[in-house]
């Protein structure tokens, strides 16, 4: 039987949804996938079998934090230390889960379990731009979170299975994917003068704290500072 | 790298991230934040997306690459002119992509 309900965004059924959020996070996919390459390669070259390098992005789905374990491991510092660089580095989720945290209030417990594990940078940034459009919902932000998952697991099976036998993937322009991403993300963000202001004063402070903060401690600090910021002087 | 060390690494790192990520969402997603707080957590996405922006596109890798000979930087201003009137995230990451290409070639 032909469907005749209406098209509209709220006569969409969860797996269409889902599927938007595939869709959505397509550029996530093509980031991940040659990131998660280089950690493929990383891995089995510190000794990693193909296994435990695909197992350990398919848990842990954390771009630098993953290579900042495996180069502290291999650097000879003690498994303890390792996950609390780790964990040092991955702070700013604690940021990211807090904040997408309200819009989260209607979502059951596992769902909201899996979008914490999906949760990163990335996923984040475009859940959040969605959500101001007023069109995310826990479908699309699932389906966001699985093309990344995938495209990142993948990516470092790939990368493990093939060695360096791929070449360098950056010959294909994904270098310039995640920027990219950002870029149209960041115009979608700005959509008012307080908002091109808030932007400005973060990039800005990005860039001069790069100066005196090691990896990504000035994106954390800038966005914290600046948020302050601009909180205190818009009452 | 023994099989100990790696799986250790991998299941330890899965735990760090996901107390991590779903701590907040786990205790704060059923109360109501005070006007204040909400306001601070508007500013964040904003603020995080263009810190990201300008420490991707002037200093990728840690390297600060200027504002003239930057295929990052150049490769930016077409992303986000085609995200501005499309609206589409993969069209301007495509439209990147090659531009960054394009633009990487004739920089030499």
């Amino acid at each position: 039987m032909p469907d005749t309900s209406p098209t509209l965004p709220g006569a969409s059924t969860p797996r269409s949804r889902f599927l938007r959020g595939t869709r959505l996070g397509l550029p996530i996919f093509l980031g991940y996938v040659p990131v998660g390459m280089a950690f493929g390669l990383a891995a089995t070259a510190a000794g990693f079998t193909v296994a435990q390098a695909t197992v350990c992005s398919a848990v842990v789905l954390a771009g630098a934090g993953q290579f900042i374990g495996l180069a502290a491991l291999k650097a000879g510092a003690s498994l303890a230390s390792a996950l609390v660089a780790v964990g040092v580095v991955n702070l700013r989720y604690l940021l990211f889960s807090a904040t997408i945290s309200p819009h989260l209030s209607k979502t059951n417990r596992t769902q909201q379990m899996l979008l914490a594990f999906t949760l990163t940078d990335e996923t984040f940034a475009v859940n959040m731009s969605d959500l101001r459009e007023g069109r995310a919902d826990t479908f699309s932000m699932l389906g966001v979170g699985a093309v990344s998952w995938t495209g990142w697991t993948v990516g470092t099976l790939v990368g493990a299975l093939a060695g360096s036998a791929i070449g360098d993937p950056s010959r294909w322009g994904v270098d310039f994917a995640m920027p990219a991403m950002f870029t149209a993300l960041l115009v979608g963000q700005v959509t008012g003068r307080r908002e091109g202001v808030a932007a400005a004063l973060a990039a800005a402070l990005a860039l001069l704290l790069a100066g005196v903060l090691p990896g990504n401690w000035p994106v954390v600090a800038a966005t914290v500072i600046g948020a302050t910021v601009m909180t205190a002087a818009t009452r | 790298m023994t099989a100990a060390l790696a799986w250790g690494l991998a299941i330890g790192m899965a735990l760090t991230n996901i107390v991590l990520r779903a701590t907040p969402i786990a205790l704060l997603s059923r109360l109501r934040f005070p006007p204040l707080v909400e306001r601070w957590l508007g500013y964040v996405p904003v603020s995080v997306m263009a810190a990201i922006v300008a420490s991707q596109i002037l200093t990728p890798g840690g390297r600060w690459l200027g504002l003239t000979r930057n295929p990052y930087l150049l490769a930016a201003l077409p992303t986000a002119l085609v995200y501005r009137f499309t609206r589409s995230f993969l069209g301007a990451t495509a439209v990147g992509m090659l531009s960054f290409l394009a633009f990487r070639y004739l920089l030499g």
